[in-house]
Order: structure tokens, then C-alpha cells, then sequence
């Protein structure tokens, strides 16, 4: 089977601009999915080490729901499901940004929020319970301890698996591309479509997920690192 | 949602089968028991490669492990689809790209499952084997990969759950399975998405909770006959 | 020791001979297999769909695959492609011919050749009823989100001609058209027979859908050849040209087109070379 091997056909017709923007796109959703899973995770964290049953089942079923479903039908739930009975107004401004980019950053930040909480989760209940004892004896109130004795340890702890979810975030953003969303896998095909030059396009595609993975990963691995110090004095 | 249920229960479970290829929740399951079947050997295969100390193993499996983890599933899916024909000579299906796709990206997240659980085991055993006149290839086979592959068991039956999950994907490149169902009930019905759409989750979310509920039982069972770990 | 080499040599060289032989072309392929191997959708009535209570697949582009493997004499193949698999599988060899709703467009003409025209499709934008009033031509759409099928002609046509436009593609003229229905976008790209059947399918629906009547373009479609495969071009051109003389052709359109079929249509193109 022929097949010519022709890079320089990816330079034309504006499909440098199309990758860049799909580029773009990812970063963006990877940025705003990040925001809300670590803050979402953080709080569920949190709220489930104040203890009151009630509470702990709801976070429990959210956490339970979102891992158990998968990260597509999420997407779909979100941009088909809630998008269909959201109230018009609301959804036309949604419209206005990108239905697309919306939902389906909605849907990814949420899923794994869940799975932050449970790493965070566990980071704290690792960090003895003589810490929290402590500096309540010192007359900081819960949540002042939490703020600034506890939570800050639980963070450092909590880097090698936060890295793991959030590199997990950035591909999951791939996932998009089924709604519509031109991010960066989406532009691939795109561009697939109009050239045929398969082979080149995924490559570029291939070379910069891989790239800004690497990229991930050393960033953890190099905080991991340099909170380690911290952590060895216990 | 309910009626939509009972209205479309065989779509769901069975996909157009018998008038077109099984699909639904049946595929769902069945394309994650294969495609995790053959990601098993690759997945010892890899981590094997990845303790070796021949270069020639090491580099390879590395790189293998590390670009399947560093792209999303759904580009790694793409690339089969295009080069699968290629390697073969001939057109071939969603459902094969589909199985290929997730046993090579899930025998890459189990090599490095079986590879912690060798590292898991105290070097003596190595050690031993040889001493016994064992070449390095039995001592793995008949001491240290069983053992390693007992003590992974939970982790690779919650590897289980993923792939049943990552078999969603089929859905991108139409295999009939059970998030292509639901998105062709949604298109015949027009005015329910958000029925249809949560209808599927709910059926993800049981499954999945089913399966969680069987490792669990399968973790308390191991308890008793544990293999001996680094102390 | 020497001798080795010459026999080693001599099969080399038979071997190149007999590579060369293999690459005959595809007509002759085709002859000596018996059988002509005819790409289609299976999913686009009535060009070639599913015959519900037959299970088989039917259509106005099935039939004239059928008139031509009868040209050539032989056996009819028909496999089932999707959208964006129609020039992959031609160029791989793996069907020899693609009547698919293959538009004619100058890339695609770049990788595989084109037949006479055997349809001649415009090309319309699917809109909400509610919405008629205001938009009315296809340049209402401007700044505004269109919906199609991810590698169709439409979707590049709708990026050209609509300005300032924002195209969402899905995978399949279902999904699209429920992005439409469920008002994630202003309009649906597509060809008008294709939305013709939607706007049929909607009007039991809470959203009923109109189609603005100015074609966005107009698409000749061909039957997809292999490039550089002139033989078997030149035999489909043959057929065509004759199914136009006989009358054979207008029999088997108003077949799937006529007044008395589901989508009544009048012809207005004939069989000839596609303008570019």
C-alpha cells in the first residue's frame, strides 16, 4: 500500500491556526476542570472529616456516582441531559460561550473532584491525630486548624496522587471531541479529514499530548521533591 | 425514565442482535472481558520488561508504558483504527479496533500493576531461585509471577471496572455497545435526553457498583491466604 | 557456491516479474474475480438504506452499482462505509468502487477520480420553525453555531460560504440533528434530501424544523474510483451514458425520486464530466 509521507501538507489552509486553537482549548478546559476539581475535592474533603452522617452519605453517593460512571457519559449527561432542562436564559448564555466547552469542562471537573476528595481524604487521616489535638489545645478553632496546620501538610502529602489525577484531567479532555468540541484531538481529526494525511496529523497530535504529559509529570515529581524535606521531619 | 426502561430494555441489554451485531450492556461486558484477557499477557510481558536489566527489553517496554500513558485513550483508539488495517491488509471492524485498542492501553496500566507487585516481593526469592540452579526466566514463572499476580488480584479486578468503563469509547467509532445504545434511543426519542442520558448512567453506576462489590469480597477472601510480602 | 547465487538472482527477478503482473489494474482485477466490490452508506435514504422489512440494504446508488457490475459482468458486493472511511478504504484497495454521497470537492478530487455525475445534490441548512423569522437566507447564519457530520462536504462548504460562522461537527447525521432539535445550534448542514427526512421525522416532534429554501451550494456527486484507475473509469462513465440513453436511468430515478416515491423530486442534472 502507497502511502507519501507529507508533513509540509499540514502547513496550509490554516491548519496550523487549527491545531494551536485546539491546543488552546485543552489548556483552557484542563485549566478551568483543574480550578473546580481541586477546589470541589478539597472542600468534600473536608466536609466529610466534620463527621456528620447525614452529610458523609450524600458526599459518599456523589463520590460513588461519579467514579463508578464513565468520564463520556458524563460529558453526555451534561451537554445532552442537563443542557435539554436548563432554563432557556441560562442556556443561551452557555450557547454563547460553547455549549460544548462548558458542559463538558463541567462534567470533567466534577468527576474528578471526586477522586480528589478521596486522596485528599486519605492524606488527612495519615497525619497524626495528635496534630489536630494540638493546635485545638493551642486554641485555634476546627477550621483554622484545618486551614493552617492540617491541610497545608495534606496538600504536600497529597502530590504524587494529585499529579496522577491531574494528568488524567488533561487527557479526559480529549474526551470533548464526542460533543463536538474542537479541542486538540478534535482539530486532529479535522484535519484528517480534509488532508487524508492521517499518519502526519495524529503524529503532531500524539507529540504534543506526550509532551505536555512529560511536562506534568516532572512538575510533580520536581514539588514532590521539593516538599519532601517538610515531611521528613515527622 | 422509567417507561423508557421498559420500552427499550433489549436495546440496552442486547443491542440490534439478533437484526445486527450483539451490543448494549452484553457487549459492554463481554468487550471488556476480552480485551482485558489479552491485555493480561501483554501486561506481564511489559512488566517484565520494564525489571529487566537487558537494554533491549527495558527501552522498549518503557516507552511503550509511558506513550500509552501519556496519551488519552481516545487518540490511542484513533491510531489503531487508522494502522490496524495497515498491519493486517485488511478492513477491519469497529468492535477488533476496539479490543486491540484496550488490550495493548490496558496491558500497559496492568504491567505497571504486576511490575509493583513483583518489586512487592523480597529479593531473597530471586535470590534463592538462582541459588537452586534455576535459570532467571523459571524462578519467574514458577515462584515470583505467581506469587506477584495472587497478591494483585484486587488492583487488577478494579482494572476490570476501568476498561468497563473505557469500553464507552466504542461509541465514538460506532460499536455497538451500550452508550451507542442509549445515544440511539436519544436519537429516536428527540425529547428526553436528559431521561435517556441518566437512565445510562444509573445502568453504569449499578454495574460498576456490583463489580466494586466483588472485589471488595474478593480483597476480604485473599486476607487468609496471603503470600509472603517484604517484611 | 556460484550457482546459489544465480538461482538466488533468477527468483529475485521472477518474483519482480510476477509483483509486476499482480499490479495489474483494478478492472481486470475486478473481471477475474467475478465480483465488483460497491462502497456504500447504508444509512442515507434513499440513496442507499436498509430495507426495514427486507433487511437488505436498497437504494437509488445501490441500484446503479447494480447496473454496472451487469455491465461488467459480474457479481454485485455490496459493503457497508461510513462517511469518513469513503476515500480510505477506496485508496487502500479495499472496495473498488464508492457510491456513497460522494460530493465532488477539489481535495478529494485530488486523491481518487470521479465518475460522470449520477446526482446532483443542493446543499440547505435545517433551521427551527421559531426561527424563520429571522433567518431567512443562509447569511442570517453569520457569527451564529451550525451543526454537521464531522468530514462532510457540508461542514467545509458551511466554513467557506457561511462568514464568521462557528460549525460543530458529530459523527452522524442523528447526532447533528439533535444538536439542532435540542437548540445547541442555529442550523444543521447538510443535503436536502438528507434534511428533508428530519424536517418529515420532526413534524410529529415538539420542534418542528424548516428548511431555508436558497441551497447553500449545490454538490455534484460522482461514483469514487481509484486515482489513476482510468479502465474502470472509463467502463462506469460507459455504463452511466448508457443507462442515460436507454432511458434506464430516469426508470431507476423516478424509482427512489418520482412522483410517487417519498421524496419527489425533480431531476435536473444530467449524466456528464463534473465541472470542478
Amino acid at each position: 500500500m502507497k502511502y507519501t509521507f507529507d508533513f509540509g501538507a499540514l502547513l496550509g489552509q490554516g491548519y496550523p491556526a487549527l491545531i494551536w486553537g485546539g491546543l488552546m482549548t485543552t489548556l483552557e478546559m484542563t485549566l478551568f476542570a483543574w480550578l473546580l476539581a481541586f477546589v470541589l475535592g478539597s472542600v468534600l474533603a473536608v466536609l466529610r472529616m466534620l463527621n456528620i452522617r447525614a452529610l458523609n452519605y450524600v458526599i459518599a453517593v456523589y463520590v460513588a456516582f461519579h467514579r463508578n460512571v464513565p468520564m463520556l457519559v458524563h460529558i453526555l449527561l451534561w451537554y445532552f441531559g442537563v443542557g435539554a432542562i436548563m432554563p432557556l436564559f441560562i442556556e443561551d448564555v452557555v450557547n454563547q460561550i460553547g455549549g460544548e466547552f462548558v458542559y463538558s469542562t463541567i462534567a470533567i471537573g466534577l468527576v474528578t473532584a471526586a477522586y480528589v476528595s478521596e486522596d485528599l481524604r486519605s492524606a488527612i487521616r495519615s497525619i497524626p491525630r495528635g496534630q489536630m489535638e494540638a493546635s485545638r489545645s493551642l486554641g485555634l478553632s476546627y477550621l483554622q486548624s484545618m486551614r493552617k496546620v492540617i491541610l497545608p501538610q495534606a496538600f504536600k502529602i497529597s502530590i504524587p496522587p494529585l499529579t496522577n489525577q491531574t494528568l488524567l484531567l488533561f487527557k479526559n479532555t480529549s474526551l470533548a471531541m464526542a460533543i463536538g468540541l474542537i479541542e486538540l484531538t478534535g482539530a486532529g481529526r479535522e484535519i484528517e479529514s480534509a488532508t487524508f494525511k492521517t499518519f502526519e496529523i495524529y503524529t503532531v497530535v500524539t507529540v504534543l499530548y506526550l509532551a505536555i504529559s512529560l511536562l506534568l509529570m516532572f512538575v510533580g515529581a520536581y514539588l514532590s521533591k521539593r516538599v519532601a524535606y517538610v515531611t521528613k521531619t515527622r | 425514565m422509567w417507561e423508557i426502561l421498559s420500552d427499550n430494555w433489549l436495546l440496552l441489554l442486547v443491542g440490534q442482535w439478533p437484526h445486527g451485531p450483539v451490543g448494549g450492556l452484553v457487549a459492554t461486558v463481554g468487550l471488556a472481558i476480552v480485551s482485558l484477557l489479552l491485555a493480561f499477557p501483554l501486561g506481564i510481558m511489559l512488566a517484565l520488561g520494564r525489571i529487566s536489566a537487558h537494554k533491549i527489553f527495558f527501552w522498549p517496554a518503557t516507552a511503550v508504558v509511558y506513550v500509552v500513558r501519556g496519551l488519552p485513550l481516545i487518540m490511542f483508539i484513533f491510531w489503531v483504527y487508522f494502522f490496524l488495517p495497515l498491519l493486517i491488509g485488511n478492513s477491519v471492524s469497529g468492535v477488533v479496533t476496539m479490543v486491540a485498542a484496550l488490550a495493548l492501553y490496558e496491558g500497559a496500566y496492568l504491567a505497571e500493576i504486576i511490575r509493583s507487585g513483583i518489586e512487592a516481593l523480597p529479593r531473597g526469592q530471586m535470590e534463592a531461585g538462582r541459588s537452586l540452579g534455576l535459570s532467571h526466566m523459571r524462578t519467574m514463572r514458577k515462584i515470583i509471577l505467581p506469587q506477584a499476580l495472587y497478591n494483585t488480584i484486587p488492583s487488577m479486578l478494579s482494572q476490570f471496572i476501568s476498561t468497563v468503563k473505557e469500553t464507552s469509547l466504542g461509541y465514538v467509532i460506532s460499536v455497538h455497545e451500550l452508550t451507542f445504545a442509549a445515544a440511539q434511543i436519544n436519537n429516536m426519542l428527540l425529547t428526553k435526553p436528559f431521561q435517556v442520558f441518566a437512565l445510562l448512567a444509573l445502568t453504569y453506576f449499578t454495574l460498576n457498583l456490583i463489580l466494586t462489590g466483588v472485589v471488595k469480597l474478593v480483597e476480604k477472601h485473599m486476607g487468609s491466604g496471603q503470600a509472603v510480602t517484604a517484611a | 557456491m556460484a550457482m546459489k547465487k544465480v538461482f538466488k538472482s533468477l527468483a529475485l527477478v521472477a518474483c519482480l516479474g510476477a509483483a509486476q503482473l499482480a499490479h495489474a489494474d483494478a478492472l481486470s482485477d475486478i473481471k477475474d474475480r467475478g465480483t465488483l466490490v460497491c462502497g456504500t452508506l447504508g444509512t442515507s435514504e434513499p440513496f442507499s438504506f436498509q430495507d426495514p422489512v427486507t433487511r437488505q440494504v436498497v437504494g437509488y446508488e445501490v441500484d446503479l452499482c447494480k447496473e454496472i457490475a451487469k455491465e461488467l459482468g459480474v457479481k454485485l458486493d455490496v459493503k457497508m462505509i461510513a462517511v469518513a472511511a469513503r476515500i480510505p478504504e477506496l485508496a487502500a484497495g479495499r472496495v473498488d468502487l464508492v457510491a456513497a454521497n460522494l460530493g465532488w470537492s477539489a481535495d478529494r478530487a485530488k486523491q481518487i477520480d470521479y465518475s460522470y455525475q449520477h446526482y446532483v445534490s443542493p446543499q440547505k441548512i435545517l433551521i427551527r420553525r421559531e426561527d424563520a423569522g429571522t433567518l431567512k437566507t443562509n447569511a442570517d447564519l453569520a457569527g451564529k453555531r451550525v451543526s454537521a457530520v464531522s468530514g462532510s462536504s457540508s461542514e467545509a462548504g458551511a466554513k467557506k460560504l457561511i462568514p464568521d460562522v462557528t460549525t460543530v461537527t458529530f459523527k452522524d447525521p442523528p447526532t447533528a440533528f439533535v444538536a439542532l432539535q435540542q437548540r445547541k445550534v442555529s442550523g444543521f448542514v447538510g443535503s436536502e434530501l438528507m434534511l428533508l427526512k428530519f424536517k418529515q421525522d420532526a413534524e410529529n416532534s415538539p420542534v418542528q424544523l424548516d428548511i431555508i429554501e436558497e441551497p447553500l451550494f449545490v454538490e455534484p456527486w460522482g461514483i469514487g474510483i481509484r486515482k489513476g484507475e482510468d479502465a474502470l473509469r472509463e467502463e462506469v462513465n460507459k455504463a452511466l451514458v448508457k443507462l442515460e440513453e436507454s432511458g434506464q436511468l430516469q426508470k431507476i430515478f423516478d424509482r427512489w425520486f418520482g412522483p410517487d416515491s417519498k421524496f419527489p423530486t425533480k431531476r435536473v442534472f444530467k449524466v456528464e464530466e463534473i465541472k470542478g
